[in-house]
């Protein structure tokens, strides 16, 4: 799939009309200008949400009353969609080819991956972090995993509540052995879907990790159950009721639910140590390019296409040699579109790549530069070519 | 200061109370009631009232009913050998729309919900406990209950934990399957129900 335009309007500070290439995308310019926002208009357009925050409404410029972004995305040689996706108020409208579409309808159009500021967390956060990482990589597969999530979460939203009301004394505990029952089984049930599914996404991503990309120093992977060393995970199920059976007393003491995959977790070592306590900056984020782009190949191997690559601050603690190694690894394979406040730096490297430059200034693109108007004129004849 | 004169702000407030019912859809109402002939308002009244006055649960199945036992618990041409327990008397009109179920029901009024403070014993389940005795059922004894709640994680805690009540009761426990939609295409079905379709598939 192919992002040929980027219509934006009133959306954060940015405005007008952007087409793309095909191939490698470079939005450069000074800090606070907007670059960030047109990675986010782009992931907006994909998945319906912001990778900044859970209220769309904050994206509306200031003082109007509408924003959209609309974008033309090219499926195969002969088919084009228009994707528009409009914030106004509280509600989000979302159109596919001028035509208002269900959430369900809408979204799987255009498939992104976006490495940015928040998604470290992954390799520096919680491992809640990490089981979203993987959730994600799941759902873009398999979009009725979707139902299994939310089921889970529900059962232990209701678990935890007899849960509470024990720790505080409304409810005995006897009668609580008997309330939590029915919800213990459908967590075994979900869970064990939840741990199988994720189990198979990490597989495919070791398949096809890189782990060598950056150097010498070697990244690996590994899902780390909870209940590992707990007894013979490849009959999950079993396991996970008999220590859902075994901990229950735990659980009473402790008012909240001890046992099941929302207590997992992604190994992610670097040289064989913990990547989140023992990495420098640099190597988090190489390693977490690393994942993303096992998670663009497993999609790639599944749907035989590659999702659009948003990387957000390239330059940010990822030095020029890595820089160069990944920009060579990803011609050819994603449309990718990313940010950097040291164009320079970029230019060295992309000046024999496919590569159209972008200046933001003020949230305007502008083609300001020589290799800017060059890039610009490239990519006319890119789009020429493929019209 | 008020829109509207008194009586009708009153009439649009008690309509916004409704489920389903917001401001503009309360204001027309009340306009459609405030047009109409004296003797359709009262009418309207005499149903309001007389539903109150004269409907009631059932005794043995909890129905709602303005006889006691209601129609299907009183009835000869019924199965009373199977039991099917559904959450909600809605949900029980949709099964007796198949004109293929023979047998009786049992409604729960709820499914099990810690988080909204609905525990077993806000479920109307004793009366469906005694029901199982052949004493308390004409004679007949039960041969099987039908589990029929929601498929909601609520619905299927409900099943379970009703499920583990009555299997030790010798009684046989079922539950109604889940999946395709017949006699439409697949192109209509949720890619949730689909999918849980083709993961219970079987041999043809």
């Amino acid at each position: 799939m192919l992002l040929e335009s980027l219509e934006v309007h009133q959306f954060r500070n940015l405005s007008g009309k952007v087409f793309w290439h095909s191939n490698l995308n470079i939005i450069y310019g000074d800090n606070g200008q907007g670059k960030t926002n047109w990675l986010e208009a782009i992931y907006l357009l994909a998945t319906s949400k912001s990778f900044r925050t859970s209220r769309p409404q904050e994206t509306i410029r200031f003082g109007a009353n509408l924003a959209f972004v609309r974008g033309r995305v090219r499926q195969s040689e002969a088919v084009s969609r228009d994707l528009q996706v409009t914030l106004q108020g509280n509600s989000k409208l979302l159109f596919v080819n001028g035509k208002k579409e269900q959430t369900s309808a809408y979204l799987g159009q255009l498939q992104v991956i976006a490495f940015t500021a928040d998604e470290l967390e992954v390799v520096r956060g919680a491992p809640e972090a990490r089981r979203r990482f993987l959730d994600r990589g799941v759902l873009a597969l398999h979009h009725a995993y979707i139902q299994t999530l939310a089921d889970y979460n529900q059962v232990l939203r209701q678990k935890n509540r007899l849960l509470q009301e024990v720790a505080e004394g409304r409810l005995a505990v006897e009668r609580a052995r008997e309330l939590l029952l029915p919800w213990n089984e459908q967590l075994a049930e979900l869970g064990t879907e939840i741990h199988c599914a994720r189990i198979d996404y990490v597989k495919r991503l070791n398949a096809v990790f890189e782990k060598k990309l950056f150097g010498r120093e070697e990244v690996t992977i590994r899902y780390l159950s909870s209940l590992e060393g707990k007894g013979d995970l490849s009959d999950y199920r079993l396991l996970l009721t008999e220590r859902l059976n075994l901990r229950l007393p735990a659980e009473i003491a402790a008012g909240c639910a001890l046992v099941g995959p929302h207590r997992d977790d992604l190994e992610i070592l670097f040289d064989g140590r913990d990547i989140r306590a023992y990495g420098s900056a640099g190597q988090q984020r190489s390693a977490l390019i690393l994942l993303d782009l096992a998670a663009l190949s497993v999609y790639h191997s599944w749907c035989g296409e590659y999702p659009l690559f948003l990387i957000d601050d390239i330059d940010a603690e990822l030095d020029r040699k890595r820089i160069g190694h990944l920009l060579e690894y990803l011609e050819g394979r994603t449309q990718t579109f990313i940010t950097t406040s040291k164009a320079d730096l970029i230019r060295g490297y992309s000046s024999d790549q496919q590569v159209a430059l972008y200046e933001v200034k003020e949230g305007l693109i502008v083609p300001s530069s020589s290799e800017g108007v060059r890039a610009a004129s490239q990519m006319e004849g890119v789009f020429r070519s493929l019209s | 200061m008020l829109e509207y004169a008194e009586p009708v702000t009153k009439l649009i407030d008690e309509f916004k109370r409704l489920p389903g019912i917001g401001s503009k859809s309360a204001q027309r109402l009340a306009f459609h009631i405030m047009r109409l002939p004296e003797a359709d308002v009262e009418r309207l009244i005499d149903a309001l009232q007389e539903v109150k006055r004269k409907i009631r649960l059932c005794s043995e199945c909890n129905n709602l009913t303005d006889v006691d036992p209601c129609r299907f618990c009183s009835s000869p041409t019924r199965d009373r050998s199977i039991i099917c327990v559904v959450e909600e008397p809605y949900n029980l009109v949709a099964i007796e729309k198949t004109r293929s179920y023979r047998g009786l029901y049992h409604v729960l009024h709820g499914s099990l919900s810690p988080v909204r403070g609905i525990g077993p014993e806000m479920l109307r389940l004793d009366n469906l406990l005694a029901r199982l005795k052949p004493e308390n059922n004409q004679g007949v004894k039960v041969k099987e209950v039908i589990l029929a709640t929601n498929p909601t994680t609520e619905g299927e805690a409900t099943a379970i934990y009703l499920s583990h009540l009555l299997k030790p009761l010798g009684v046989r426990t079922t539950r109604i399957a889940m999946g395709m939609p017949v006699g439409s295409d697949l192109e209509y079905v949720d890619e949730v129900t689909m999918d849980k379709a083709l993961a219970n598939r079987h041999e043809i």
